[in-house]
This record gives C-alpha cells, sequence and structure tokens, in this order.
C-alpha cells in the first residue's frame, strides 16, 4: 500500500497537467497550489513511512521480475531532492501565477515538466531515465522558447539538439551495459559490477554516460547552451533551469558515477580538475558580462564547477559540501534570478551599467538582492558560507588548489561588485515604479528565510539529515568575517580599477561565442578524451 | 545488418553534426544518429533464424524483446524531437530568412 505513494508524485502533477490543458480556462491554474499542498502531504508521509522501514523504497511496477521490470527506488539522496523540487516548484508558480496565469499552456508545461523531473529522480531503471531527459529537454525548450522571441528560438533549438544527442551518447552507453548485464536495473548493474571479467566494454559505457551528463550539467567545455537559453527565456524560467534542472546532472553523477560505477578509473581526480577550470572559466566570462541575467547565468557554469569540486572527492566533509551546495545554490540563484526579473520588469533594461538606485525605487527587492549577493559570495551568516567552508576542508594544505579556489572566491566578488552597484545612487532616467506585487515579494523572501536558516542553523540541520557533525564551523568567529571583508576589499578594487576600464581581454571575452556546431565538435572531443583517459 | 556498417552510419552522422552549419541538416544529422542507434540496438538482440517473441513451448531461437520495446519508445521520442526542432526551424527562418547556424546566432 505504501509502494503507491512515489506513483503519486509522478503521476498526480501529468494528470493536474492535462486537465488544466483540456479545461482552457484561467481559474484553473488555481489546481497547481491544490496540487503543491497534496505533493508536499505525499511526501511527508512518504518519509515518515520511509523512516520507520527502508525496504518501501522499492517500487516494482506490474509485480515482474525485477530484472525487466521498471522500479522506482527511494533512497535518503533523492528524498532530500525530491523536497527540494516540490519546494521550488511551489515557488515558481507562486511567483510566475499572476503574471502568467492567463496563457493557456503555461502551467501545462511547467506541471507536466514536474511530473517528469520527479519521476526522473525517483527512477531505477536506465532505459527510463533516457525517456525523462528526452522528456526534459523537450519541455524545458518549449519553455525557453515559449515568448517565440527571435533570440529564444535560436537558444531553444540548440538546446533542444545539443541535448537530444547527449542523450543519444547515453543511450549508447546503456545499450553497452545491457550488452554486459542483460539487464538495465540500475541496482542490479551495481551489484554486479565487482563480478564483471572484462571490462573493457564498461569503460567505453562509462565515457558516453559522462559525456553526456557533463554536458547536461554546462560543464566546461560544454557549456555553450547555459547562457544563451538562460538569458532569453523568462526570469522565472531561468530560475527554474539554474535552480533545479542543471542538477539533474550532478544528481546523475552522484547516483551513476559514485554509485553504479563505484568512482572508478581515478575519474574523481579528473571530475577535480574539470570542475576548477569550470568554475574560473565561469568567473572569467561573467566578469566580463554587462547583461545582468548573463552574468548570473555565466554564475551557474561557475558554482556547479565548485558542486564538483565538492563531490570529487567522493566521501567526507568535502563531498557532503558539494552535496549541500547543489541544494543552497538553488535557493541563492533562484532568489536571485527572481529578483532579476522585477528589476528587469521595472528597468525595462537589462544591462546593469543603467540600472541605478535600486533601493530608492524598490527598497524590499534591492534588500533581497543584496541577500542573495550575500550568500553566493559565501558571507557568514547565510547558506553559502556552511557549503564553501565544507568544499574547502579536503584541499586546504594543498597549496594550488587552494589558490585557484581562492582566485574563484575573488571573480565572484568582483562579478557581483558590479551587480551591487546597482543598488545605489539614483536612477539614471525616469522609472514607472509598478511596485512588485506581493504575490512576488512573498515566494523571494520564503527563498531569502531558507538561505538563512541553513546559514545559521547548519548543526542540527546537518546532523538530521546527513548525521555528520560541523560545530567546527563558526559563523560568528572574528576570522571568518575579517576573510569576508579582506576578499570583498579585494574584488570591490579590483573592479573599480581593472575591470570598469574594460580592456580588451573583457572585450573579446564578452564577445566570444560558441557556435553550434563547435559544441557538437567538443561534445567529441570530451568523448574521445573520456575514452582515453578510461582505458589509460 | 553488420554492425560494422551501423557505426559507419553513427560516424557519418557525428560528422554531419560537426561540419555542418545549416539547421535543417544538423536536425537531420541528429536524427540519423538516432536511426544508427536503433539498428545497433536492435542488432544485439536478433538472432539468424531467430522468430518473433511469443513462446509456443516449442521453438528455442527467440529473438530478444527487450531491445525490441526500448527501441519502439526510442522511435517515438525521436520523432517528437525532430518534429519540435523542425517547427522552431521554421519559425527561425520566417523570422530572418536565413537556416544558417552563422547567421542567427
Amino acid at each position: 500500500m505504501m509502494s503507491i505513494y512515489p506513483v503519486i508524485l509522478m503521476f498526480l502533477p501529468i494528470i493536474v497537467s492535462l486537465v488544466m490543458y483540456l479545461v482552457k480556462k484561467p481559474w484553473i491554474h488555481f489546481l497547481v497550489f491544490a496540487l503543491q499542498l497534496t505533493l508536499a502531504f505525499v511526501f511527508v508521509v512518504l518519509v515518515m513511512a520511509y523512516r520507520q522501514d527502508p525496504s518501501i523504497g522499492l517500487v516494482i511496477f506490474g509485480g515482474w521480475d525485477q530484472r525487466i521490470a521498471i522500479t522506482f527506488l527511494i533512497d535518503d539522496i533523492n528524498l532530500i531532492f525530491i523536497g527540494l523540487t516540490i519546494f521550488f516548484f511551489f515557488i515558481i508558480y507562486y511567483y510566475s501565477f499572476k503574471s502568467n496565469y492567463r496563457e493557456m499552456k503555461f502551467f501545462f508545461f511547467l506541471t507536466f515538466l514536474e511530473g517528469v523531473f520527479l519521476a526522473a529522480l525517483m527512477t531505477n531503471d536506465l532505459f527510463n531515465l533516457f525517456v525523462y531527459l528526452e522528456l526534459m529537454s523537450l519541455l524545458i525548450t518549449l519553455l525557453i522558447t515559449y515568448k517565440k522571441v527571435e533570440n529564444a528560438l535560436k537558444a531553444g533549438l540548440q538546446y533542444l539538439l545539443l541535448s537530444s544527442v547527449a542523450a543519444m551518447f547515453y543511450l549508447i552507453g546503456v545499450l553497452l551495459l545491457y550488452y554486459v548485464f542483460g539487464t538495465i536495473n540500475l541496482s542490479l548493474i551495481q551489484s554486479g559490477m565487482q563480478d564483471v571479467l572484462d571490462y573493457s566494454v564498461i569503460k567505453v559505457a562509462y565515457a558516453f554516460m559522462m559525456t553526456a551528463f557533463l554536458l547536461k550539467g554546462a560543464v566546461f567545455p560544454l557549456y555553450a547552451w547555459l547562457p544563451k537559453a538562460h538569458g532569453v527565456a523568462q526570469s522565472s524560467i531561468s530560475a527554474l533551469l539554474s535552480g533545479l534542472m542543471v542538477k539533474i546532472a550532478l544528481y546523475l553523477i552522484i547516483r551513476i558515477h559514485h554509485g553504479m560505477f563505484g568512482s572508478p578509473y581515478g575519474f574523481n581526480d579528473m571530475l577535480l580538475v574539470i570542475g576548477f577550470a569550470s568554475s574560473l572559466i565561469g568567473v572569467v566570462f561573467a566578469m566580463s558580462q554587462k547583461d545582468l541575467k548573463q552574468i548570473l547565468a555565466y554564475h551557474t557554469v561557475s558554482q556547479v564547477g565548485l558542486m564538483l569540486i565538492g563531490l570529487s572527492f567522493g566521501e567526507g566533509n568535502s563531498y557532503m559540501g558539494g552535496f549541500l551546495h547543489i541544494i543552497n545554490h538553488a535557493f541563492f540563484k533562484g532568489l536571485l534570478f527572481l529578483v532579476a526579473g522585477v528589476i528587469i520588469k521595472v528597468y525595462q533594461t537589462k544591462k546593469v551599467s543603467e540600472i541605478r538606485g535600486l533601493f530608492k525605487t524598490l527598497p524590499w527587492t534591492s534588500v533581497l538582492l543584496v541577500i542573495g549577493i550575500l550568500s553566493i559570495t559565501g558571507a557568514p551568516l547565510w547558506n553559502g558560507f556552511i557549503s564553501k567552508t565544507l568544499i574547502k576542508y579536503a584541499f586546504k594544505d594543498n597549496l594550488l588548489w587552494f589558490t585557484l579556489f581562492q582566485l574563484i572566491h575573488i571573480g565572484t566578488m568582483i562579478s557581483f561588485s558590479k551587480v551591487i552597484m546597482m543598488v545605489f545612487g539614483s536612477p539614471l532616467k525616469e522609472v514607472h515604479v509598478s511596485r512588485a506585487s506581493w504575490t512576488q515579494h512573498i515566494p523571494m523572501t520564503l527563498l531569502a528565510i531558507v538561505s538563512f536558516i541553513i546559514g545559521v542553523a547548519y548543526v542540527p540541520l546537518f546532523d538530521w539529515l546527513f548525521g555528520i557533525d560541523v560545530y567546527r564551523i563558526n559563523v560568528l568567529s572574528m576570522d571568518v568575517w575579517f576573510d569576508y571583508f579582506i576578499y570583498a576589499l579585494i574584488g570591490f578594487n579590483l573592479y573599480l580599477f581593472v575591470i570598469k576600464k574594460d580592456g580588451m581581454f573583457f572585450k573579446w571575452v564578452r564577445q566570444f561565442h560558441i557556435q553550434f556546431p563547435t559544441s557538437n565538435y567538443l561534445l567529441v572531443l570530451v568523448l574521445v578524451s573520456l575514452l582515453l583517459i578510461t582505458s589509460l | 545488418m553488420h554492425p560494422i556498417l551501423t557505426i559507419l552510419v553513427m560516424l557519418i552522422a557525428i560528422y554531419g553534426l560537426i561540419s555542418s552549419t545549416n539547421i535543417i541538416k544538423s536536425v537531420f544529422a541528429a536524427t540519423m544518429l538516432e536511426s544508427s542507434l536503433i539498428l545497433l540496438f536492435l542488432n544485439l538482440g536478433a538472432i539468424n533464424g531467430g522468430i518473433i517473441p511469443i513462446f509456443d513451448g516449442v521453438s528455442i531461437a527467440i529473438v530478444d524483446p527487450i531491445p525490441q520495446a526500448l527501441m519502439i519508445t526510442t522511435i517515438v521520442i525521436g520523432s517528437t524531437v525532430t518534429s519540435l526542432a523542425l517547427i522552431i526551424s521554421i519559425k527561425i527562418f520566417h523570422n530572418n530568412g536565413s537556416i544558417d547556424w552563422k547567421d542567427i546566432l
């Protein structure tokens, strides 16, 4: 009986979306709130049942033999992700309700996407996962191109084709694994991994699957689709993409790289290098952008790199830091994108240099913006600090990695110095202050509150979620505050005296675009290099 | 069809993705990649002289049904992706009269 709950989590959003599509009346969209309440209730019941008896996590559809049946598996990791997904979709519905509820298909796509995303988190079947990945890229493309403006169409098409090629690569991996194991059940393959005599085919499968995940996660050098897609979509959709949809790749790296393959072939070190490269490149690109949403989008590339750095250690505090950063990033980056949406609507421009005097025009929004910036730059008392400190833990004695990490830190400071300048001064030209309505302020404030709670109550929270003790992080000690202000000062000065001059290098970086054929070339290049690395 | 031939088709598709700057050709190449994959997967389960996977208690050489079930789903998804990509391409063509990646990005 209990096993019905994971099925409800998947099917209820899809059924509700179909109802909304068929009824075609604006009032039907209020259904999404009832849906979110029901999902939250089901989630709580599921968590309580799972705590008592973990064996209910396995759902076998149709009662077939596990080798051929489609199965869902609930465990500690994806319960956290499911909770995050339900909360985040609630925020997005709330935020976009007033501006979008008259549009017939917007909530249909969004709710459908929620069901598919939840299913992709729960599924234990590799082919089923492929179906969900493809469905997700279809729905995300529809949401990116929703306004049918020109840039959105290009970005959407590029995203659709790239991610479907990546999904094909993933499917090749699944095919090879089926060839070896005779099953596509994730946990059966995981338990059969030790008994394999010849690993050569598995290595090839591994390279193909990892390439697909690296593209889905927008990791250097496969990040080309992300800034384009984030820049042109509506702000609520950018927040959703950056806060949640990119995280499926990191979830799959946890589930398949760490879980199913068991972190093989020294690839953890490779992930560390890729993480640093992606983090640094993302920060350099973010520094040189002038468009508010592009800055935030390139920061997603950089933050995904930080998560990979954490995850690459496989266990211990750094791994937990990386894991927590996945969740924290959803909160603060979601907040920043939603705030950017309000600002862009009032000022009618995306150029950071043309937006001034936010505190005078939109006081509460500017406070939320400052909270988001404090979080992402890792100020004590906010959630970004906790996860960044934990990520640093494993390499705090290694001079090279530590220096690079601090460089990324300074880069983040520099690019957000540019953003925080918007708060001061007075508006350059007359703006129509249509105050952002409370339906937009409440969800943003909720995200800010959650950021604060994680930043303050991290000791009991970590004990409860992961069972590890992090009392050594002290947000009240003078050192961390001193550290933060020193780096903020360095970052701000570098912004004033280097970035503001807008030298040749930054102009070149700003005009640097990766075309679609080139990104395909990079995809194949990554694949070939992974094949070479694994075969060594 | 021999597996080597399917892999050859796959390589041609990848070459098309890398080299072509025409949107329609890119969509074509992605579809080709998918088709070659379907052929490759079906090859795995195929047995020479095998019969359809309905067990009648007598025959032994039956074709592995799982690849077939999976590939039907892949065909459906692939056609959806292709049609959406083509629809967006048409919109792009109406908007700026070109279907070249270089012109539109």
